[in-house]
């Protein structure tokens, strides 16, 4: 597997070095690291990275100078796949990093990085092009109720399995995680997309796109 | 100098009443002065107010037939309403006598109509009218008084002027008969008269106060209203306490919340992914696992010495088990210079007197460190009445100030949210002295 090589932009040096000796033990190298968000966009410009890990809280004003500068480094480079760590669940985060539709982006609350296997195999999907989006992120927007939410028809089952794609795992992922078979999954899919009057198609980006687009994520 | 020294209920006094009634003070003052002029042209004002009075009323009165006289009513109202707060002012400039101004506030959604319907039915309308009526007859006795006095005494005065002007003068009082031939002879009559001068100050200024109280008695507010008033600028005060004691709380929150998210929080999650990591090479590298599990250790045992202060910093245990005393003494040997402490309080105080003053004195004795250069300070607290008195003291440099939104700033508002008071004494060069007056009861 070739060397990952990651960006980090984080104020808290404890969590700084936490992250990239964790990152080291999974064979992930950080070659740049930074504390503000203009740091974050001199690093990716000299390094060149295959994913940046940036904290939505950083100084000056720590709201959201993290969050601003990672849609700058989009813009600038809109394939660098980007990991956005929050302190909490703030929907407009995900919105925002979503808007464009491009790939390989991620959005995870600070505190999965203690689960150390799930975190690792989240940045390596990333940096791959994939889409992560936290749970929690997701089951904030699945337990909104709006008029006319069609989510009402969906079998429990069902749902989980909205969820599980809404996060942006593969259909292989979401067979494991339920103990189903991926036939299985894939009938709850085109299930799912059904009854939410959704484009079926192949693409697991443009699923998860649709899915949270659906759930208001936008 | 000037100005207002003012109880607004009748028979209450202002600087006329309460000024210095030595003679020399007397003489000097300017107050009386004014006085005298304001009595000698009493006369002209309430002939003048007479006048327009009478005459306003009667042609409203009689006109109200066509209706014309009904706005006329309504001005000759508007008229002696302002006559009566031009009357306020000339107290206040002549006699030194602050009368606050009794009117009833209209509704404030009140139009024209309703605001006049509400000066018509408001009893102070109407003592301003009798006010402005009754100056006349006062007015003319005060003149005559004042004249007389006056002309008395400037005669006796300048008798040897008279006397070198018209070359011989004779002064009868009937009792005694005294002829004045030449201005030297006229000098004792002058020395009498600067005497007379004296009563004439007297009697000027006896009839200023008998005028100042009239004055208070029919154009400044009944006790019902002052009482009112009293209340309105209490409830004021309050109001504004509130807001900052509410502001002052917030503020406290946030600060509890950032020193969690920065210290606790991020302690904790450094030690989450250690022990994640430690999992992960349990098998693979014991070694590696062992040292991340020890280095885990370490990070919530400074976990836990950092909510430990926090929790201090919210409400020290020790506050409330042991009292005053005893935390006062904790935070001294925590400070870096030696910190005499004296508390002396015969029983505890109430629960939110104590903890203002131990904020009080931690945050002095954190300047203290941080910007005093000081090599000694001592606190002191003692009960003088219903009041706790917190002093803390340093030989540093000085030059301490309530910055806003400041710590001190902040000591300052949760005092007054119990109506106590901080001071500040901090000239530059030292030595500083922080002390809080906190009531008991409020």
């Amino acid at each position: 597997m070739r060397c990952v090589r990651v960006v980090i932009a984080e104020d808290s040096v404890l969590l700084r070095e936490g992250l990239v000796r964790l990152l080291a033990d999974a064979g992930i190298e950080t070659v740049g690291v930074a504390g503000d968000g203009p740091g974050l966009v001199r690093a990716v410009a000299e390094h060149e990275p295959d994913l940046a890990i940036v904290d939505v809280r950083m100084p000056p004003s720590f709201t959201d100078e993290g969050l601003r500068a990672a849609l700058q480094v989009r813009r600038d480079r809109p394939k660098l796949p980007i990991l956005v760590l929050s302190q909490y669940v703030e929907e407009r985060y995900a919105a925002d990093l979503l808007g464009d539709g491009a790939q390989g982006v991620g959005y995870l609350l600070k505190e999965r990085v203690s689960e150390v296997t799930e975190f690792i195999d989240a940045v390596r999907r990333i940096a791959a092009g994939g889409t992560v989006i936290d749970p929690e992120v997701i089951g904030q927007l699945l337990s909104r109720r709006r008029t006319g939410d069609r989510l009402e028809a969906l079998t429990p089952r069902e749902r989980e399995v909205l969820a599980l794609m809404a996060e942006g795992r593969s259909n292989a992922a979401i067979a494991r995680t339920l103990v189903v078979s991926e036939g299985a999954v894939e009938k709850h899919i085109s299930n799912i997309l059904l009854k939410l009057d959704l484009p079926p198609t192949p693409d697991d980006h443009r699923r998860v796109m649709a899915v949270l687009a659906y759930l208001g994520a936008r | 100098m000037s100005e207002l020294n003012v109880m607004a209920v009748p028979g209450g006094s202002g600087r006329i009443v309460t000024a210095s009634w030595k003679p020399l003070a007397m003489v000097r003052s300017s107050l009386n002065w004014r006085a005298a002029l304001y009595l000698g042209s009493a006369l002209a004002f309430g002939l003048a107010w007479f006048i327009v009075l009478a005459v306003g009323l009667t042609l409203s009165a009689a006109l109200v037939i066509i209706w014309v006289g009904l706005p006329m009513l309504v001005i000759m109202m508007l008229l002696w309403r302002g006559g009566a707060m031009l009357e306020r002012r000339l107290l206040k400039v002549a006699l030194g006598v602050a009368v606050p101004e009794p009117y009833r506030p209209a509704p404030p959604s009140a139009g024209v109509l309703g605001r006049l319907r509400t000066m018509a039915t408001d009893p102070a309308t109407w003592k301003d009218l009798l006010y402005l009526a009754l100056r006349f007859p006062i007015g003319l006795v005060e003149f005559v008084v004042s004249a007389a006095v006056w002309s008395a005494t400037a005669a006796f005065v300048f008798l040897p002027l008279i006397v070198a002007v018209a070359g011989e003068a004779v002064v009868n009082l009937g009792v005694v008969v005294y002829t004045a031939d030449d201005p030297i002879s006229a000098l004792p009559v002058s020395v009498v008269g600067v005497g007379l001068l004296l009563v004439a100050l007297y009697v000027t200024r006896g009839m200023a106060v008998l005028h100042a109280l009239y004055g208070m008695l029919l154009l400044g507010p009944s006790r019902g209203q002052a009482e009112r008033l009293r209340l309105q600028a209490r409830a004021e005060q309050l109001r504004a306490s509130r807001a900052r004691g509410v502001d002052a709380a917030e503020a406290e929150r946030r600060r509890i919340e950032r020193d969690l998210h920065d210290g606790a929080q991020q302690r904790l999650l450094a030690v989450a992914m250690d022990i994640g990591r430690a999992r992960a090479k349990l098998t693979s590298d014991p070694e590696a696992a062992r040292a991340l599990i020890e280095q885990a250790h370490e990070g919530t045992k400074a976990a836990i010495a950092e909510l430990r202060d926090l929790a201090r910093g919210i409400y020290p245990a020790i506050l409330t088990d042991r009292g005053l005393d005893a935390a006062i003494s904790g935070l001294a040997a925590r400070a870096p210079v030696p910190v005499l402490v004296e508390v002396e309080l015969p029983e505890r105080p109430p629960a939110a007197v104590e903890s203002i003053a131990y904020f009080i004195v931690a945050e002095s004795l954190t300047n203290i460190a941080k910007y005093a250069r000081a090599t000694q300070a001592s606190v002191r607290v003692t009960r003088e009445g219903r009041w706790v008195v917190v002093e803390v003291t340093d030989n540093g440099v000085g030059g301490a100030t309530a910055v806003p939104g400041g710590g001190l700033a902040g000591l300052a508002d949760r005092a007054a949210t119990i109506d106590g008071i901080l001071t500040i004494d901090s000239p530059v060069g030292g030595p500083t002295v922080i002390r809080a007056d906190l009531p008991c009861s409020w």
